[in-house]
């Protein structure tokens, strides 16, 4: 049980900032996944939340208690390595029972913890093993076994799949994923880069860049409500299509100019100010459809065609020089390369962005919510 | 005509690249056989005696005389083979544990001015042993140390750790430091991440450093001339001169305890020479 609250957690090497001021409620039993391109921080948010890194200002507090200058060990925090970082001359069962050594806890009590952890992570047989003689998936096993063992309030990984090949990524996230949920009451904070794990993962993900806090969602609310550019292009994949377009008529509902094809209306509603001003019209490649009848919302010529089976991915030259519309259609739709296609989305589908990058919310959910910031 | 080209050009590489062996392993022989045979020959010499060392230099003994080396072994040897293991010894250990414990600071703590203590204790490589004598055998008087096994395994060590902490820490930069931070997770303080994690990892480098010490304090002459005197507290190579100039024309008494001197240097390269040239290489040769 630990809920764990960030209040301005700021970050300097010498005079190089990286963190600058992250704040942060995570709940007590909760999955929070970091995302964000490489090198905005998400390690080094981690390794200060572990205690491994100094925070430079802020406070960082474990149940109500700040525990800045906890040492890392009496944080009740267990880590999981990106590279594992086992001890290589211990077997598996004293890589497992190290901490507790340290600790002087009795030597039944280590036997036994050790064993339930093998038991769970099926390692029982290879406890006299040494690393270096166990596959990476199997090493995966016996760094998460390490963590259970000291039972932590708080469980962090820094991307703990990225040196597993593909088919052991997804073996190893479904274990993760019911891991958690036999633990109900342990917090939990995973850094990736990858989308999947985030999505399939989190309860709530935490989009950074720069060492600033994007957004903080559930998966499906960043998903379809972005708060900003950004986020719409990080989640999802192949990215949103941004297409540069201008507000014709504010009221309430909007109609929407752009290039390559005709206005649009949304159903959002908009202040009479912001009449003529230039925003982004985001769409998502599987948002779009071919056009069935006289209405469509982009017309262009199809550049390049990926077919993956069961969807293909279709690139559309709508005018926006080097930035091709991607479309994501059904596999077994017949797009031929050079042949002009219609596309149109659901209004509802639609996602407006000021020029400042911030989201003027999605149409539909528009109505009630914070009003649109432009 | 390009495929007897291409023939003739195999053909040549070949006979080349045999030449090139031949040649290779002939140096090598014949620097094996440079090494090895005065040992052996001052081994086989200290079964003879006078006559036929002088008569038949070459020669194998004509009798096997064991006495020879129990007479030398009794007459001194023993002293010194004694005097030397505890000096060496004493001051492998020292060197090594200091030496670790230093190169540890210097690449796994957050030490201010790191690269100054760095270029401090790597200065220390240059300091030569003949200039430092004159105020060291001052000092050692003064405090009480001069002709004891003491002054000797302080000096040994203080001229060793800068050597050995450079290999050490070349070994210990190449070393993951997650590990360190997986053990600080664990609640493990510096010193047990010292004891149960970097040392232990750091075998191979200890091994080469402990052999290379052995090696220099065992056959160490200057300083355990200057510093000893009392014949019950000298190391070997000092005691062989003494042994010499006593027994100066038994030369073969004088073999013998040339050989039993050399022996266990020889023994303990050829167990851990696996070790030594793993470690050497790990740590500085990448
Ligand atoms: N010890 C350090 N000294 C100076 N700068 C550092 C140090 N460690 C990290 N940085 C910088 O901090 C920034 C954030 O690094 P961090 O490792 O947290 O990124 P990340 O989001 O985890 O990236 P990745 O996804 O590639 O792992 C980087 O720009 C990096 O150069
Ligand atoms: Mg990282």
């Amino acid at each position: 049980m630990a809920d764990l609250t960030l209040r301005q957690i700021r970050k300097s090497y010498g005079s190089v900032d990286i963190l600058h001021g992250i704040d942060l409620d995570i709940k007590s039993g909760e999955f929070i996944v970091f995302v964000g391109p490489s090198g905005c921080g998400k390690s080094t948010l981690l390794r200060s939340i572990a205690g491994l890194e100094e925070i430079t200002s802020g406070d960082l507090c474990i149940d109500d208690e700040v525990v800045n200058d906890v040492p890392p060990s009496k944080r009740g925090i267990a880590m999981v390595f990106q590279s594992y970082a086992l001890y290589p001359h211990m077997t598996v069962y004293e890589n497992m029972a190290f901490g507790m050594r340290i600790a002087k806890v009795s030597k039944a009590e280590i036997d036994k913890r050790v064993r339930q952890a093998a038991e769970i992570l099926q390692l029982t047989k290879y406890l006299d093993r040494l690393p270096k003689a166990m596959s990476g998936g199997q090493r995966q096993r016996v760094a998460i076994g390490r963590a259970i063992v000291r039972n932590p309030k708080v469980f962090l990984f820094d991307e703990p799949l990225s040196n597993l090949d593909a088919a052991l990524r997804v073996a190893t996230r479904i274990e993760i994923a019911k891991l958690k949920e036999s633990m109900p009451n342990t917090t939990m904070i995973y850094v990736t880069h990858d989308q999947v794990e985030a999505m399939t993962l989190a309860d709530r993900i935490v989009v950074l860049k720069d060492g600033h806090i994007e957004q903080v969602g559930t998966p499906m609310d960043l998903y379809k409500k972005p708060g900003n550019l950004f986020v719409a292009q990080f989640i999802g994949s192949p990215a949103m299509n941004i297409v540069p377009a201008r507000i014709e008529t504010a009221g309430e509902v909007t109609a929407i100019s752009h290039i390559g094809a005709n206005k649009v209306t949304v159903p959002l509603a908009t202040p009479a100010s912001a009449n003529g001003t230039e925003i982004s019209l985001g769409v998502r490649p599987e948002d779009l459809f071919i056009a069935a009848g006289a209405d469509y919302l982009f017309e262009g010529t199809v550049d390049y065609v990926e077919q993956l089976g069961e969807v293909q991915l279709v690139y559309v030259d709508i005018g926006q020089a080097d930035l091709p519309l991607v479309t994501k259609l059904p596999g077994n739709v017949e797009v031929k390369r050079s042949a002009t296609v219609r596309l149109n989305a659901n209004p509802g589908d639609l996602h407006i962005f000021g020029t400042d990058g911030c989201s003027v919310l999605q149409p539909q959910s528009a109505h009630g919510q914070t009003g649109p910031r432009l | 005509m390009s495929a007897t080209v291409a023939v003739g050009r195999a053909r040549h590489v070949n006979v080349w690249s045999v030449i090139a062996r031949t040649f290779l392993y002939s140096f090598l022989i014949c620097l094996g056989v440079v090494v090895i045979y005065p040992l052996i020959w001052m081994a086989l010499s200290g079964f003879k005696d006078n006559a036929q060392i002088f008569g038949d230099p070459f020669a194998l003994p004509v009798h096997w005389a064991w006495n020879n080396y129990v007479q030398a072994w009794n007459q001194g040897v023993r002293g010194y083979v004694t005097v030397s293991v505890l000096v060496t010894v004493a001051s492998a250990i020292c060197t090594v544990l200091i030496s670790a414990w230093t190169a540890f600071g210097l690449t796994r703590t957050k030490m201010p001015a790191k690269p100054l203590v760095v270029a401090i204790v790597l200065g220390g490589l240059m300091l030569s042993p003949t200039v430092a004598i004159i105020p060291l055998v001052k000092m050692l008087q003064a405090l009480g140390l001069y002709n004891t096994y003491w002054a000797l395994i302080i000096l040994y060590t203080a001229f060793r750790v800068p050597f050995t902490t450079f290999l050490i820490r070349a070994y210990m930069l190449d070393l993951p430091g997650d590990l360190d931070e997986a053990a600080t997770m664990d609640g493990a303080s510096e010193g047990q991440i010292f004891w149960r994690i970097t040392l232990p990892l750091c075998r191979p480098i200890i091994i080469s450093c402990v052999i290379l010490h052995v090696l220099f304090a065992w056959n160490e002459y200057l300083f355990a001339m200057i510093f000893t005197s009392g014949s019950d507290v000298q190391t070997l190579p000092v005691g062989l001169t003494s042994i010499m100039a006593t027994h100066g024309t038994n030369y073969a008494v004088v073999f013998a305890a040339m050989t039993i001197s050399a022996l266990p240097i020889v023994i303990v390269f050829f167990a851990a020479q696996r070790y030594f040239i793993r470690g050497l290489s790990e740590g500085i040769g990448k």
